[in-house]
């Protein structure tokens, strides 16, 4: 039987309109189920002339998710514009930044050249009231070479008035739609049916020009013995048109075609594997591809032809009608299909379908496996969705741990805890396979709920799990606890970080970050990477510097260099750069901070910034508003539940502060307020020190800092010790012994030299200090010049600008005379401080000159500079 | 012509429901109104009439309903108004 392949009839009339529509800026279609619009949105883009490019995205049924319909719009966006090879493609993250979502779309808009339409099919399904504003903006600021079409099926709350009184907004409504006899005549012709003029009339008249009864029709009719009969017996018939003719449809249909249709109408997509195992027959891959070229209710979603979907409204009534006819078989497919789902890792899929067959408990057991990994996955919406869908009543303990989850991603760290100790109770008590991945996941969300609280103490006890090796019985087994360790190695190290246990924090973050990217999870290997900047704080500066890069680079492939999870390795390198004088470079690695910061903040990060800022303005001079920060820094760091790495260091130099803008009464009296325990740093001991000075008793300030230079005090890292010597220095200048005054400042310096540090020097107002020690009695003339420089205003050259590239490389004993440039000493006194002829000295000086070609002495010393190689010589 | 109304067999209505009359074009078979277990249909001419207690929720699930199946909605009409809250004698049949 020759069927002939449904071709796609050309409606002129309306082809025109929509070339016409897409003049302007955006074309709603608004229409009932089975009007046309995707069928015609098709025949238009066929036909559309080569230089426009179509992104084309049909949104799924019932999509709560705001997040996947926008991953699924950048996606179609992203091919259209060609730019798939570029960056990552976007993934699924477990916070959501809608408004970044649609700048990052308008911006991939914005990049590409030329025209291109935007299709949105299905926009109906879209239940996010999110999703729907986000959206509204959009299509309120499309660029100027992009064109919307938005098709659906009941006008939606989008406000585009601006759009309609710019004259730019077109409406296709379901009248357009309406087949006109003459075209329900075509329609009839291209299917090779015969009718009269009278048969035609009638069942146009029937169908009242509805599209999809129209095709119905055709199909029916087009190996009818008796057409004219079936339009009459049609015509008679009070029937609804979409009933009538999918039952007559169906009883045409050999036998196992209409069971095929029947058992796989509950499914939202099927392919040829899952058809076969609903119908228990082999050969559904040649029913499908017959269907689709037989008639326009069954749709391929992929070149290749391998999957497949029907129209809603024909699904919807084979659903009905297998309901009817079937009805013992409905569980029994539902649960067939979850298991294929299952095995090939379509979780939400399966638990849909579990849920659909009425196994309640076994759905509660998948939800309670999988939303972990779910919430990962940036489907935490759908897991709601998926909770609400269980009766009301009925009581499913391991529910309990899904709502945990949940709670947590959210944020509402009270309800998790209640649920997570609920779930506890039911896992001690559960059969003894279930018990153990339930302790597992328990284990792994109280880690980060500890995390996230900032109760830091007694954490380790949760992580004991972790020693033992990822196994499971199954691959989705393995993956799922995968995630666990990835994650609870995140939160681990991120709490080893914070509580100063660094060696712990670095080990366990980079093996979190190796581990995700092992197993595929981008957004777990940022925040591992990010967190592991923040940890580097043994490192030498240099190799902080390197990871926080490292970290920013892998966010920025993904698209998340805005997000909070980046915000540790931004803030790290900000307080980094301004550490070493690199006050402007620094400013804008904080702003980049303070951006990213925008959707959500922890205590502990907004800490982490305002010490930075702090730490910015005091190395600026402005030493008000540096108050402002750390007296900011301070009212966090007394909220926080647990004890805070950076604690000593924000009250010290709050209290430092206070003392030196001229109220050291009021830090004394915070001072004499501190539990011993803090009081005994280092930290404190030196802002101890600040106060006496600036209540001008240097004789007290050199015994409050005892502790700290003979080691007994503990101390954060060593730039406390640089501030320390620095603050000895100021008070044995004070008290007239310039000698020792001389040696601490140089103690300073070589302990600042390795990282370079300037900003002790600049805090501690040690310029006086600096410029009376002589430049032949330090071995660091070179740092003290760029300090120097840092404090008499200008900020060092950011090291982020390329440099010009330089010629050759300079030799050692270059270096070394290099070294002496930036000081006063003549050539005789550098050649006699070299041990060598003054004709030795002018050969070098000419050959650096020559290399970083220089004019002169001053240029010579700024391209060292830009080249950072002042300090090269003493480092290795 | 009296219509059976089982969910009002117990004497028990919800208070948040009120009753609805839904009037569809066209003979609705078995196949869709088994779409719509809560209501019960009549035949009146050429159109379908369902009846049924619906509290806001299962009304607005009717109407998405009667649009995904591309069914032409003629009237919809509220018998009985919604109750603010549960009284004693709410157990009288309309």
């Amino acid at each position: 039987m020759d069927r002939a392949k449904a071709r796609l009839i050309s409606r002129g009339d309306l082809l025109a309109a929509l070339d016409r529509a897409a003049a302007r800026k955006v074309t709603i279609m608004s229409a009932p189920a089975g009007s046309g619009k995707t069928s015609l949105l098709r025949a238009w883009a066929d036909r559309l002339s080569q230089p426009q490019r179509l992104a084309v995205m049909q949104v799924q049924r019932d999509q709560h998710d705001a997040q996947q319909f926008w991953l699924a719009l950048l996606d179609v966006v992203r091919q259209a514009s060609g730019t798939t090879s570029r960056a990552e493609p976007p993934t699924a993250t477990p916070d959501f930044n809608g408004p970044a979502m649609v700048d990052r779309v308008l911006s991939e808009l914005a990049g590409q050249r030329g025209r291109l339409i935007l299709v949105i099919d299905d926009l109906h399904e879209l239940t996010s009231p999110d999703a729907l504003a986000q959206l509204t903006r959009l299509l309120n600021n499309l660029p100027g070479d992009v064109h919307a079409v938005l098709a659906t099926r009941r006008d939606l709350p989008l406000r585009l008035h601006q759009l309609r009184l710019a004259g730019e907004l077109a409406e296709i409504r379901a009248a357009d739609l309406r087949f006109t006899e003459r075209e329900a005549r075509e329609l009839l012709d291209a299917s090779g049916i015969a009718l009269s003029e009278a048969g035609v009339a009638l069942l146009h008249q029937r169908t009242e020009g509805w599209a999809a009864g129209l095709r119905l029709a055709a199909i029916s009719l087009a190996d009818h013995p008796d057409p004219e009969r079936f339009v009459a017996e049609f015509s008679g018939s009070d029937r609804t048109v979409a009933e009538y003719l999918i039952a007559e449809m169906l009883e045409r249909q050999p036998d196992d075609v209409k069971d095929l249709l029947l058992r796989t109408s509950l499914l939202d997509r099927v392919n040829a594997e899952l058809a076969d195992l609903l119908t228990g027959r082999p050969g559904s891959e040649r029913i499908l591809l017959e269907l689709e070229d037989a008639n326009a209710f069954v749709i391929s979603l992929d070149p290749e032809r391998t999957w497949f979907r029907y129209h809603h409204l024909f699904a919807d009534l084979l659903r009905l009608e297998l309901r009817r006819a079937l009805p013992a078989e409905v569980p029994v497919l539902h649960r067939r299909a979850a298991e294929w789902f299952i095995q090939h890792g379509q979780v939400v899929d399966a638990i849909r379908h579990t849920q659909a067959a009425g196994d309640w408990r076994g759905a509660a057991r998948l939800l309670a496996d999988y939303s972990f990994s779910m919430t990962l996955d940036g489907n935490t919406q759908t897991i709601q969705a998926l909770l609400q869908a269980f009766p009301q009543g009925a009581d499913h303990p391991e529910l309990a741990l899904v709502h945990a989850t949940v709670d947590l991603v959210q944020g509402r760290l009270d309800e998790a805890a209640a649920r997570l100790a609920v779930a506890e109770t039911y896992a001690e008590a559960a059969p003894p396979d279930r018990r153990r991945s339930l302790r597992v996941a328990i284990a792994s969300l109280k880690l980060s709920l500890a995390r996230r609280r900032g109760h830091f103490a007694g954490v380790l006890e949760q992580a004991k799990f972790l020693a033992s090796p990822v196994t499971g019985r199954s691959d989705e087994d393995i993956a799922l606890r995968s995630d666990l360790r990835a994650v609870a190695l995140m939160n681990l190290g991120i709490v080893e970080a914070w509580s100063l246990a660094l060696p712990d924090a670095e080990r366990h973050l980079q093996e979190g970050a190796v581990l995700a990217r092992n197993i595929g999870r981008p957004y777990l290997e940022v925040a591992c990477l990010a967190q592991l900047g923040f940890a580097s704080k043994i490192r030498p500066f240099a190799t902080t510097r390197r990871r926080c890069h490292e970290a920013i680079a892998l966010a920025d492939r993904h698209g998340w260099g805005a997000e909070p999870i980046v915000a540790p390795a931004l803030v790290t390198l900000a307080a980094n750069l301004v550490w070493t004088g690199e006050f402007d470079e620094g400013e804008r690695w904080l702003h980049r901070t303070e951006q990213a910061l925008q959707t959500d903040t922890g205590p502990g990060i907004r800490l982490l910034v305002h010490i930075a800022r702090g730490m910015l303005q005091a190395g600026r001079g402005r030493r008000h508003e540096a108050l402002d920060e750390f007296s900011a820094a301070e009212h966090l760091r007394s909220q926080l539940a647990g004890s805070h790495a950076l604690a000593s260091q924000v009250t010290g130099w709050m209290l430092a502060t206070q003392a030196r803008v001229g109220l050291p009464g009021e830090a004394r009296a915070s001072l004499a307020a501190l539990d011993d325990e803090r009081a005994n740093s280092g930290e404190i001991g030196n802002a101890r020190a600040v106060i006496c000075l600036a209540e001008g008793n240097p004789a007290a300030a050199l015994p409050a800092v005892q502790d700290v230079l003979d080691g007994t005090a503990p101390v954060i890292g060593y730039v406390t010790l640089v501030e320390t010597h620095l603050l000895a220095g100021l008070a044995h200048r004070e008290l007239g012994d310039q000698r020792a005054a001389n040696q601490a400042a140089e103690r300073a310096l070589t302990l600042a030299e390795p990282d370079r540090l300037v900003l002790p020097f600049v805090m501690t107002g040690s310029a006086e200090l600096l410029e009376a020690l002589p430049r032949h009695e330090t071995a660091h003339a070179a740092l003290l010049t760029d300090i120097l420089d840092v404090v008499h205003g200008s900020s060092l050259a950011a090291q982020d600008q390329p440099p010009r590239p330089q010629t050759e490389e300079l030799s050692p004993t270059e270096l070394r005379v290099l070294r002496y440039l930036p000081t006063n000493l003549s050539r005789p006194e550098i050649a006699s401080e070299l041990s060598v002829s003054v004709n030795t000295v002018n050969t070098h000086v000419r050959n650096i000159y020559a290399k970083l070609q220089a004019r002169d002495r001053s240029s010579a010393v700024q391209r060292a500079r830009e080249l950072r190689l002042l300090s090269a010589g003493l480092t290795h | 012509m009296s219509v059976h109304l089982p969910a009002l067999d117990h004497g028990f209505m919800d208070p948040a429901a009120a009753l609805y009359t839904i009037r569809i074009h066209g003979d609705l078979g078995a196949t869709v109104l088994s779409a719509f277990p809560a209501l019960v249909p009549q035949h009146l001419g050429a159109d379908t009439v369902l009846t049924g207690p619906l509290d806001r929720s299962a009304l607005y699930g009717v109407l998405a309903q009667v649009e995904a199946l591309g069914l032409d909605l003629v009237e919809i009409r509220q018998l009985t108004p919604q109750r603010r809250s549960p009284e004693p004698g709410d157990n009288r049949s309309p």
